[in-house]
């Protein structure tokens, strides 16, 4: 378990939290909770209820859809929020490859966090804008 | 709408209410959207965006229709409702394809500037434009998985 200055350490080097300051960051290490998977463990259940939204910090995941991988993510790559947003079950299976490091913002306290920190939630934006580019079919 | 007619605020804020990307945005949002967004006109075969432009604005159908070109392969149809080029103006890369008007039709249009200014003080914007990119991002996960 890092402390909690470890934790803000960590957190300003993504991507994701680049545009935080300190004393910003410090209260977002203090809403996530961070969590161990081992190598094979589900971290997301395709069709299953009751999320959270993840931040990967150490290891890999390998994301799923009907058994079949689709992607591998690493520090710093986010899931799970979609689920949240769309109040719908997660459209994949994200399982630990090898032992992983999350943080992660329970389901029901997702908005709340995302109100908090809305340059957060613009790179989540921008992220999502990439994903649909790279999706490339209606993306326009 | 066309032919020069001209709405009203509250008829801009109901329309861009039922548009998916701004679903469940709370009516000052709406308002404040409404009063920024102009209406644009375009005649038959008009390229209402052009692939590889950097874009500087997204497009909401009021009326009319348009179609959605990439590399000469038609890729959908859109009409009322619809909107098209959010991917650009939040990313400022260049348009990833054209889309062009299919008989008169009018959108209501947002400059990217102003979409800008209006996300970095109101969260729920940010909030339903995530929301929104998270369905597309979804629908297309499901379709590739059929």
């Amino acid at each position: 378990m890092a402390g909690t200055e470890e934790l803000i350490d960590e957190l300003s080097d993504l991507a994701l939290f680049a545009d935080l300051a300190r004393p910003e960051l410090a209260g977002v290490a203090h809403t996530l909770e961070e969590e161990w998977y081992a190598d094979g463990q589900r971290v997301l259940r395709e069709g299953f209820s009751g999320t959270g939204f993840y931040i990967l910090l150490e290891g890999e995941v390998a994301v799923r859809i009907e058994g079949q991988e689709r992607a591998r993510l690493r520090r710093g790559a986010f899931f799970g929020e979609a689920a949240i947003l769309l109040g719908e079950p997660p459209g994949a299976d994200v399982v630990a490859a090898g032992r992983v490091r999350v943080v992660h913002v329970a389901g029901p306290a997702l908005h709340e966090f995302l109100m908090r920190h809305p340059n957060v939630m613009f790179r989540m934006l921008q992220e999502q804008t990439r994903r649909l580019r790279s999706a490339n079919r209606w993306a326009r | 709408m066309v032919g020069g007619m001209t709405m009203t605020v509250a008829e801009r804020a109901a329309l861009l209410s039922h548009v998916t990307l701004f679903a469940g945005l709370p009516e000052a949002s709406l308002q404040a959207l409404a009063e920024l967004a102009g209406e644009a006109e375009f005649g038959d075969g008009d390229a209402i965006v052009l692939q590889g432009q950097v874009g500087t604005g997204l497009f909401v159908i009021v009326a009319g229709a348009a179609r959605v070109v990439r590399g000469g392969e038609e890729l959908d149809r859109l009409g009322p409702g619809d909107y098209l080029g959010e991917l650009a103006v939040i990313d400022r890369m260049p348009r990833m394809a054209s889309v062009f008007s299919v008989g008169p039709t009018t959108c209501l249009a947002l400059a990217s500037w102003d979409l800008f200014r209006r996300v970095d003080g109101d969260p729920e914007l940010v909030h339903s434009l995530l929301r929104g990119l998270a369905m597309r991002v979804r629908h297309l996960s499901e379709h590739h998985s059929h």
